[in-house]
């Protein structure tokens, strides 16, 4: 059972779960567990869909009417219609075939800024469009995220990236997904944007720079958070990285 | 279908050898009918409100989330690359879906919606969440929520 179902049922309060990894909930023998098939990020599938997002909710809630128990777990049949690739995506621009080194500091700080100046416009639409961003977890404006990520990247001495460079890291890497979601009337899959990512832009080269240097370092956790905290497992295995 | 690939190393090592954290007993508890039940959230996404303590790695401790906190407040700490963002980045609801709870209140299909949610950050070890948990039970308890959806990242 995982730990969550557990302590808040033996404190007397009835759980269901929606699950994302069936062979989890296989095991972990919750007491209601509704699995869906969508992908991780997702328990209640298509963005801004009211109507498919209830319809998982209702499924998953009538489970807590189902007197059966202690182990209850029920497939979702419907796939999230929002996952699928969309051929009608294009980048409406593309920068990997200028991007210098990052060891190359000075050149790769002028083409991080370049690219973030071209992002700039979308992600102000992003805002516009959708009244918020995620962006803030460093609690720097954008601006200073990315001096700080080239300072950090051209200092070899500089250690210790926890937690700043990762709140860094995410507050760039979302600034850029945002943008790129108003770029084109289309908005692609999660994994066409997640590839535009990591093939096609300075920080995403940078990023991986950064995890090469980190996973060469003497302190385990350090080599640990370059390892598995700055690039997915997705791309990982995607890239042979 | 997730892949292996997604999933957290210790996750990973966990489903590979068919480890699962185990516990005393099974609990399962009822309740009256879900058209009379007071329902909450509570996800293991890391989120959290602007201006509160974000997630740290190890972190096992929770933040509650009071249910009229605007989606711009919301934040995300947790410290896995390895789910999608832009779901949630494009609408909260996708994993924290307190709209879709109120709409459902409205419709009848359930009683209610708890005043507080709660978020945890997945993936770590049972032993040091028990005490959070445990206390977030209470708060839901005095806040008489008798429902509670778990969702995940």
């Amino acid at each position: 059972m995982s730990a969550l179902a557990y302590f808040l049922e033996d404190e007397g309060l009835p759980t269901v779960a929606i699950s994302l990894i069936r062979l989890q909930s296989e095991r972990l023998g919750n007491p209601r567990s509704l699995w869906v098939p969508f992908e991780l990020g997702r328990p209640l599938g298509t963005p801004n869909n009211a109507v498919f997002q209830k319809d998982v909710m209702r499924a998953a809630l009538e489970l807590l009417e189902v007197p059966t128990g202690p182990v209850l777990l029920v497939d979702y049949p419907h796939e999230d219609p929002s996952a699928a690739d969309r051929d009608d995506w294009r980048p409406p621009f593309d920068f990997a075939e200028t991007i210098p080194d990052p060891s190359n500091s000075v050149e790769f700080a002028a083409a991080l800024e370049d690219e973030m100046r071209t992002l700039a416009p979308l992600h102000r639409a992003f805002v516009a469009a959708n009244q918020r961003t995620m962006v803030g977890l460093s609690g720097m404006d954008i601006e200073r995220c990315r001096q700080f990520f080239v300072s950090y990247l051209a200092d070899p001495a500089a250690t210790n990236p926890i937690p700043w460079v990762l709140w860094v890291v995410d507050d760039l890497r979302t600034y850029y997904l945002e943008a790129m979601m108003s770029a084109h009337p289309v908005i692609p899959s999660s994994r066409q944007l997640e590839n535009w990512f990591w093939d096609r832009t300075a920080l995403a080269r940078g990023l991986l720079a950064l995890r090469s240097r980190l996973m060469a370092d003497n302190d385990t956790m350090t080599r640990f958070v370059g390892e598995r905290a700055l690039l997915p497992g997705v791309q990982r295995h995607r890239l042979g990285l | 279908m997730v892949r292996m690939t997604e999933l957290t190393p210790s996750l990973q090592d966990a489903l590979d050898k068919g480890n699962s954290p185990t516990f005393e007993g099974k609990p399962f508890v009822g309740g009256p009918p879900l058209s009379e039940r007071r329902v909450a959230v509570v996800t293991s996404a890391g989120l959290s409100r602007r201006g509160d303590a974000l997630f740290q790695l190890g972190d096992s401790s929770y933040r509650a989330i009071p249910a009229d906190t605007p989606a711009s407040e919301l934040l995300m700490s947790h410290v896995s690359p390895n789910f999608d963002r832009t779901g949630f980045m494009r609408d909260q609801n996708v994993i924290f879906p307190v709209e879709r709870l109120y709409e459902m209140a409205g419709e009848g299909t359930i009683g209610s919606v708890a005043a507080t949610h709660y978020s945890f950050m997945g993936a770590g070890m049972p032993q040091p969440m028990e005490p959070y948990a445990r206390e977030a039970a209470e708060r839901l308890k005095s806040d008489h929520v008798d429902a509670v959806v778990l969702t995940p990242a």
